[in-house]
């Protein structure tokens, strides 16, 4: 059974990589949500079921450390593990995101290989 | 590591690894890059300890290659997606190259990224800044990576 996906970034073009790498990676998805900021991410968390997060941090409206802000305050979504992926991946950013409920981070730019060795784990 | 062999390394690798494009720097450091034409330029600003802009400019021509491959798709227009392929790579080189400017990429914040676009412009700093414009080359054609630093 494959698993309901939600990609975050304000880039069209990087979206479509990481949803290119993910199968490239040979994860099973039952749906690819996207999202071009944490506000419309929010929104798909609302209505839809998901699995897992995939979430830039620098994007306009609502950035990623603000989204996982806002989800970790929703019961019904605050458990939904999030990555962030992202050029910004210094320890102190990351460590902001990981207190607010990121499990981990995939620096851009990476690989299928990159994407499966990290997200395996969390997929089966 | 200096500023300019970590410009490389960076476009190097997204190059190779996200594009699927294979890419290698082409020359010395330019002292400025001119006039542009038919060009399309990405451009990200830093702000906080190190001020400046890291910018990617690339030939039209080049910028549809670029995001053909980029996307796995053809592309034969100067349109949204390209832009955003070009916004794209300005912000992966500008969050690499905040990382060696400042230590776990604190004390420097990133803009957005945007684009420009036109038939002929000049990308010139109104300030007195720190030059960094390297050259590269691919089988598509010739594009620059240009950081400006204020001093």
């Amino acid at each position: 059974m494959g698993h309901n996906v939600l990609l975050v970034d304000d880039s069209s073009t990087m979206r479509k990589i990481v949803g290119r790498s993910l199968r490239q990676a040979g994860l099973e998805f039952d749906n690819i949500y996207e999202a071009a900021d944490g506000l419309l991410a929010l929104e798909v968390l609302e209505k839809e079921s998901v699995d897992l997060v995939l979430s830039d941090i620098n994007m306009p409206n609502m950035d990623g450390i603000t989204f996982l802000r806002e989800k970790a305050n929703r019961a019904h979504m605050k458990d939904i593990p999030v990555f962030m992926i992202s050029t910004e991946t210094g320890d102190d950013i990351i460590n902001e995101a990981k207190a607010l409920g990121a499990v981990g981070a995939i620096k851009k730019p990476f690989t299928a290989d990159m994407v499966s060795e990290i997200l395996g784990p969390f997929l089966k | 590591m200096n500023i300019s062999e970590k410009i490389i390394e960076t476009t190097i690798e997204i190059f190779t690894t996200m594009v699927m494009m294979e890419v290698s720097a082409d020359g010395p450091l330019l002292a400025r890059s001119g006039i542009l034409c038919d060009t399309i330029t990405g451009m990200i600003g830093l702000a906080g300890t190190h001020k400046g802009v890291l910018a990617i400019h690339i030939p039209h021509h080049v910028a549809l290659a670029i995001t053909s491959s980029f996307l796995g798709m053809d592309v034969d227009e100067l349109n949204d997606d390209v832009r955003d392929a070009v916004g794209e790579l300005a912000n992966m080189l500008g969050g690499n190259i905040k990382t060696i400017l400042s230590e776990n990429g604190r004390d420097i914040e990133l803009s957005l990224p945007s684009t420009v676009a036109g038939h002929e412009y000049d990308f010139s700093a109104t300030t007195d800044v720190d030059l960094f414009i390297l050259p590269f080359k691919t089988v598509a054609g010739n594009f620059m990576v240009e950081l400006q630093l204020e001093k």
